[in-house]
């Protein structure tokens, strides 16, 4: 190779040399410089669609492809100005006005703990029960225990509720509580290696239970506090009322010591006199102490309230002093169990990131996109992919495991098959993307189920033609290939005309998966 | 199965293939041939293609859904084809379509009538904008439409006998008896046909042939003066000229009696009672007599052309299209002989250099320039392109040079291709054009023929081949890169630009792609010399541009002028201003990617650097004329409509943007505009504007910028519900006021029995059946219709006020 003609320029003033022909981004990513891409991916052609990946060229007043747009003797190229991340935001925003689908379930989004309800329902109908447990857990602590008292605000906004009754979500949750209970020996989940750190929290009610959970997980030791000498707080309400059976509090809580948990119960700790001692004795204290009885602001003062109420992180918890948290009701005035039970999850999170780290990080907020209230038409789409049995109660209290298998069987399984796989969503998170800004007509959600294996949602597409690309393959697709189809706004990928899906596309499907940016394709999960 | 396939079919489509080739850049041939044989594109034909060719059933299917010329479905026995070109949409071509679609009963998406009788179509523009508003059935063409009369057009339509118009084959009587009394030039254009010049043409053979007259008949290209079409020139030998407008065919008789006397004796006896008979008797027949007055008469004809400078139009009124051999004898191929005999194609770049013309499709790149680029750029063969995909709605400047004047746009192509050193060209017309596609093909022919095409041109060493691709309506394949991927054989989609085509254009080799008229003015340049181009014009605008002139103009038509001059001297002297009573409010220039200039910033030059920074463009040569009723924000949201239906759909700040934009528009046409709107249409006008992938999606907001910039007024009203102009439909009313006298004139033409007629009593308006078409208003004798602006349902406004002072509902 004797002389490959090369050109300098700058980005973001830095100057550089780069082989002519190269792209802008290319030369950036030599540089270090990252620049988000979207409708491009390395090892495909650039078509410059998106313009996710825009850049500016001082002196020029357009934006640029990176992705496409080669170098040029002297270019200035700016990668991070304030205009170009408003130029990639509005690009994503005009994508995401015309999205059709939601990222999570509805039922996730209206779950206070954000359970990933459709996930554990999918592992429930086909069985695996070991797996639905671990979703369960992730979210939530005492599966048993909110099956029975929990209003499940999911169900209300399920979306097979407006075909005919929502999925039994809290009923087949209470099935995965009472499954890891029924074990012999009663399911607990894996803990880490001890950590050698300890901390307080003081109250046992749901947020502190659930705190406990989070935290012997991680690793951290923990010594919990209450007046009363049985565990539960604010449940023993519940099971008064005869809601919730004894022996199911006792045997999630009976988890808890199996995981290491040290029970101070029946020890009043007398605030805010002691939590200098607590905190001295302790790495972190968590204060989960329910809601708090009037009068309470003249006894602590600065720097925990102005009078007024908490100075505490809605998120973290954390409160003015180094180490010391709040949970539950004495953060949130709400008196819903799950409520309490997941700020104590997520004021844990921080706690673990504060031990670990030094810091309080919040658990990363995530863009959700919503499709909206649904056509009769959508909604008929989605019911194919669903069993058309109506709800049924359990003939006895509890599901068996073939009853709870039909109720799964009934979820729409209306969240994205690639919610945690989607540079749509990436993109949306890293750029503050604000879904409703271009507000307009959408397209409508259609979902393509003529392949076997593979699921086609045209609502979803954002026409990078990365697919296409790969249909061109020798013998990717020997029945027909993909095209474009239509023009504008009605433009969409398909099969050629009079062809399908199964009909087209001869090779491995998993290659269009990985070459679509978004949720259009997907393998069918259903039953996998 | 697709309707209608038999087992003929496959036999049809085989003998496609084998005429149009197998390679997958024969697609768009492949298709277009397929289209007109079925008037449709069966599956099946589709299907077979891709079974026995090498091009793919992705390829086609992708192809065949983009270009809007295509469809997939059967038609109606009769396709009707509204035209929705500006001209035709100021003049209420909405109204029309309307009406056609109640007329038919046909509703939501279907666009057949029940019994399969007609298909209605919306067109992009049919050129015949000073006859706005027009439709198109079957090859039909009528004028001057109201929504009243669409009945008994398509009624008259099956009643007439077998059309003339196509079957008419306009032989010249030969020019080589130089024995002939004299000349007789008529106009057949395809807007000059389209109001009835193919009959006068007939109208004069007859004539002549019953008068035994020595008259030669010529047919020849466009004069312009598309307002007083059709127009008939006579020339008696050795004397001057009468030109003739408006003439009608039974015309024929009066003028050739008024120029030449019969040949035999029986004959002029005969005439001459005949036309005793027809002064004396028929008041209609002294009428047009005295009515028939030349052109030049009352001075109308001499206002239009005095201020025109005749560069790429010169001659068209004088010679016939098609008569390779005249343009010859004319000084034609001329200049191509020259420069191949100098043997310096650097020096012919130099010369195009030195004249300063730039690029006539719009954004005046320098020609010259380009000219040096694709000489410079390394590879073989290269390519010389002529764009004449013209597809702005309300611009026929392209297609009048085709038509009228296919040598020199051909010799203008050979001389550009000698001096890059391409040996292949193209020309890319849209298969709209049927005429010029025809002349052209023709044009082709004799040139190859007289050896200017082919292995050795000139009688040089240099070899040239030309062939013509037929458009299909993609008006985003006016764009240089999309239209290579049009000709290429795929989907009109654009790519980034540089690398420009000058340097990877056609199958990756150097390409020039230069518009009609741009390559129609090289002939004269080389001919006059640099020096009289650049006289003309301003500093970085040099020689002349050629416009369609319509809209609210008294004289619409072609016009040709001099760079630099003002565009008021353009509306008001040639055009003669708007219609007595009503006030010129605005021009509109650049059809979709231009914008509207408000009147008081007409004294602008005509200057491509002048233009863009007013906010519109030159663009490639729409120019129409708006009045006191011409809503801006309606028209910015007419504009937007276009070009968000023409958008490719490849890059998202086009294919969503244009859309959010005209639902915003939408919104305030209606009155229903949110408190952010305002903002949220400049922010996003500005985004689509800067990051764009194309030219199409770059300038598509124009229109809207320089509505709010110069009719910011006029968009806050639309805002309040208010439409100043008394165009907006969702915020007009109309009411019948008391000077009615009762005669029910507006209950018999109102299209939607909103009005239940009452003789001799004030008639009422049901507001509900009501769709605000206006007729009502024009028929009545009496004036006794008002136009209400603002939103006739006051109980909305209130509500809007009260349950949200934010404006949000």
């Amino acid at each position: 190779m004797a002389d490959i003609k090369a050109v300098q320029l700058t980005i973001d003033g830095r100057t550089t040399q780069a082989a002519v022909g190269t792209t802008i981004h290319a030369a950036a990513v030599t540089m270090g410089i990252q620049i988000p891409t979207l409708c491009w991916k390395p090892g495909f052609h650039p078509s410059g669609s998106c313009m996710v990946c825009a850049v500016q060229v001082v002196g020029r007043s357009g934006f640029i492809p990176s992705c496409t747009a080669v170098v040029e003797e002297g270019l200035q190229v700016e990668t991070s100005t304030d205009a170009v991340r408003a130029a990639r935001r509005t690009a994503l925003e005009l994508l995401l006005s015309d999205h059709a689908g939601d990222c999570e379930g509805l039922c996730q989004r209206g779950c206070p703990a954000g359970l990933d309800i459709p996930a554990m329902i999918r592992a429930m109908a086909s069985d695996r029960m070991e797996e639905a447990l671990a979703i369960t857990w992730k979210k939530i602590a005492l599966p048993a225990i909110l099956g029975r008292i929990c209003p499940a605000p999911c169900e209300k906004i399920c979306r097979r509720g407006a075909a005919d009754a929502p999925v039994s979500i809290c009923l087949l949750k209470r099935r995965v509580g009472d499954w890891a209970l029924s074990q012999d020996p009663p399911r607990i989940p894996a803990c880490k290696p001890p950590t050698g750190q300890r901390v307080a929290i003081i109250g046992a009610g749901p947020a502190g239970l659930a705190a406990a959970f989070e935290l012997l997980q991680a690793g951290h030791a923990c010594d919990i506090y209450d007046d009363h000498s049985v565990a539960g707080g604010g449940l023993r309400h519940a099971e008064e009322e005869g809601r919730l059976p004894a022996e199911v509090r006792a045997g999630e809580i009976e988890r808890l010591t199996r995981m290491g948990a040290h029970w101070r119960l029946g020890t009043r700790v007398n605030l805010p006199g002691e939590l200098t001692d607590l905190r001295r004795d302790h790495d972190a204290v968590i204060l989960a102490l329910g809601p708090l009885v009037a009068g309470w602001e003249k006894d602590w003062g600065q720097p925990y309230t102005d009078g007024s109420g908490w100075l505490a992180d809605r998120v973290t918890g954390a409160t003015g002093h180094a180490g010391i948290f709040v949970a539950g009701g004495i953060n949130h005035s709400s008196r819903l169990a799950v409520r309490a039970l997941a700020d104590g999850r997520r004021v844990a999170r921080g706690v673990d990131h504060w031990l670990q780290q030094g810091q309080v990080v919040g658990e990363p907020h995530r863009y959700t996109h919503q499709a909206g209230p649904l056509t009769e038409a959508e909604l008929g789409m989605l019911m194919q992919g669903a069993d058309a049995a109506p709800r049924r109660e359990p003939v006895h209290p509890d599901f068996t495991p073939a009853e709870a298998q039909e109720a799964a069987g009934r979820c729409l399984q209306c969240d994205c098959r690639r919610k945690t796989d989607c540079r749509l969503r990436d993109r949306a998170d890293e750029l503050c993307a604000h879904p409703a800004r271009f507000k307009g007509h959408r397209r409508a959600w259609e979902i393509d189920r003529t392949h076997p294996a593979l699921i086609y949602e045209s609502g979803k597409c954002i026409a990078c033609g990365l697919c296409i690309e790969v249909s061109r393959r020798p013998g990717a697709a020997e029945g027909g290939g993909l095209t474009f189809w239509k023009r504008g706004l009605g433009i969409e990928v398909r099969p050629p005309w009079g062809r399908d899906w199964r009909q087209t596309l001869t090779g491995d499907p998993a290659a269009y998966v990985a070459a679509c940016p978004t949720g259009a394709l997907a393998m069918e999960r259903r039953w996998c | 199965m697709t309707e209608g396939w038999t087992e003929n079919d496959p036999t049809t489509v085989q003998k496609i293939l084998d005429e149009v080739g197998t390679a997958p850049e024969c697609a768009l041939a492949f298709l277009q041939a397929v289209h007109r044989h079925y008037q449709y594109l069966p599956r099946l034909a589709l299907e077979q293609a891709a079974a026995s060719s090498r091009m793919t059933l992705a390829q086609l299917s992708g192809v065949a859904s983009f270009y809007p010329h295509f469809r997939l479905k059967p038609v109606g026995r009769h396709r009707v084809r509204i035209c929705t070109g500006t001209a035709c949409h100021v003049k209420g071509a909405p109204l029309i379509w309307e009406a056609l679609r109640r007329e038919l009963k046909i509703t939501g998406d279907e666009d057949t009538d029940a019994a399969r009788q007609f298909t209605l179509e919306k067109v992009a523009c049919l050129g015949c904008c000073t006859l706005a508003p027009v439709m198109q059935v079957g090859d039909w063409i009528v004028g001057r439409v109201t929504p009243d009369r669409v009945g008994s057009i398509l009624a008259d339509y099956l009643a007439r006998p077998k059309p003339s118009t196509g079957g008419a084959t306009f032989t010249p009587s030969p020019a080589a008896d130089r024995s002939v009394a004299g000349e007789i030039r008529i106009g057949l254009g395809s807007c000059c046909q389209a109001r009835g010049s193919a009959a006068v043409w007939e109208g004069f053979e007859t004539a002549i042939r019953k008068t035994k007259s020595k008259v030669h008949l010529k047919r020849v290209g466009c004069v312009g003066m598309c307002s007083q079409t059709p127009l008939v020139e006579v020339i008696p030998s050795g004397q001057e000229p009468t030109l003739y407008p408006q003439v009608q065919a039974g015309d024929a008789d009066l003028i050739l009696r008024r120029h030449f006397a019969p040949a035999s004796v029986s004959v002029r006896w005969r005439d001459s009672f005949d036309r005793w008979v027809e002064s004396v008797l028929t008041d209609a027949g002294r009428r047009r007599q005295a009515e028939l007055k030349a052109a030049d008469a009352d001075g109308v004809t001499d206002e239009f052309l005095r201020a025109q400078v005749r560069i790429t139009t010169d001659h068209l009124e004088a010679m016939d299209p098609l008569d390779g051999a005249e343009y010859g004898h004319a000084g034609g191929f001329e200049m191509l002989r020259k420069s191949l005999a100098e043997n310096d194609p650097e020096g012919v770049i130099r010369l195009i250099t030195a004249s300063g013309l730039r690029g006539r499709g719009g954004a005046g790149f320098p020609t010259g320039l380009k000219w040096n680029h694709v000489r410079r750029a390394s590879g073989i063969p290269k390519y010389v392109i002529v764009n004449g995909d013209e597809g702005d709605p309300g611009a026929f400047m392209d297609r009048m040079l085709l038509e009228s004047a296919p040598h020199r746009i051909l010799e203008g192509m050979l001389i550009a291709a000698y001096a890059v050193g391409a040996s292949e060209g193209i020309f890319y017309v849209r298969a709209e054009y049927p005429l010029a596609l025809k002349r052209l093909r023709e044009a082709i022919r004799q040139a190859a023929e007289a050896g200017w095409l082919g292995p050795r041109v000139g009688g040089t060493g240099w070899s040239f081949h030309v062939r013509v691709v037929e458009g299909a309506g993609a008006f985003v394949c006016g764009e240089e890169s999309a239209l290579l991927a049009s000709i290429e054989g795929q989907r009109g989609h654009p790519r980034w630009r540089p690398p420009y085509p000058a340097e990877r254009g056609l199958h990756g080799m150097p390409t020039l792609v230069n518009n009609v008229e741009t390559l129609a003015a090289v002939p004269w340049i080389l001919r006059q010399g640099a020096g009289s181009y650049a006289a003309l014009g301003t500093v970085r605008s040099k020689g002349t541009k050629v416009f369609a002139l319509a809209g609210k103009v008294r004289r619409g038509g072609l016009i040709e002028v001099p760079m630099g001059i003002s565009i008021r001297r353009v509306v008001e002297e040639l055009g003669g201003g708007v219609l007595p009573g009503r006030v010129f409010k605005a021009v509109q220039m650049g059809g979709p990617s231009g914008g509207c200039l408000p009147a008081d910033q007409c004294d602008l030059p005509i200057d491509y650097e002048a233009l863009t920074a007013a906010g519109v463009i030159m663009g490639s040569g729409g120019l129409i004329v708006l009045d006191d009723t011409d809503c801006m924000v309606e028209m910015a949201r007419y504009f937007l409509e276009f070009t968000q239906d023409q958008s490719c759909g490849k890059c998202v700040y086009c294919r969503v943007g244009t859309s959010r934009l005209l639902e915003i528009l939408t919104r305030l046409c209606n009155g229903k505009g949110h408190a952010q709107d305002l903002d949220l249409l400049k922010e996003l006008a500005e985004g689509v504007r800067r990051s764009s992938l194309c030219g199409l999606g770059r300038t598509a907001p124009n229109p809207v910028l320089t509505t709010l910039r110069y009719f910011s007024d006029e968009v806050k009203a639309h805002m309040e519900g208010r439409c100043p102009a008394g165009r907006c439909r969702g915020l007009i009313s109309f009411e019948v006021t008391d000077r009615c006298i009762g005669c029910t004139l507006c209950a018999q033409h109102c299209p939607v029995q909103a009005i239940a007629p009452r003789p001799y009593e004030t008639q009422s308006i049901d507001q509900e059946i009501c769709v605000r078409c206006g007729i009502c208003r024009e028929i009545c004798p009496e004036q006794a219709i008002r136009l209400l602006s603002g939103r006739s349902d006051t109980k909305l406004i209130k509500g809007e006020q009260k349950g949200s002072p934010d404006g949000r509902h």
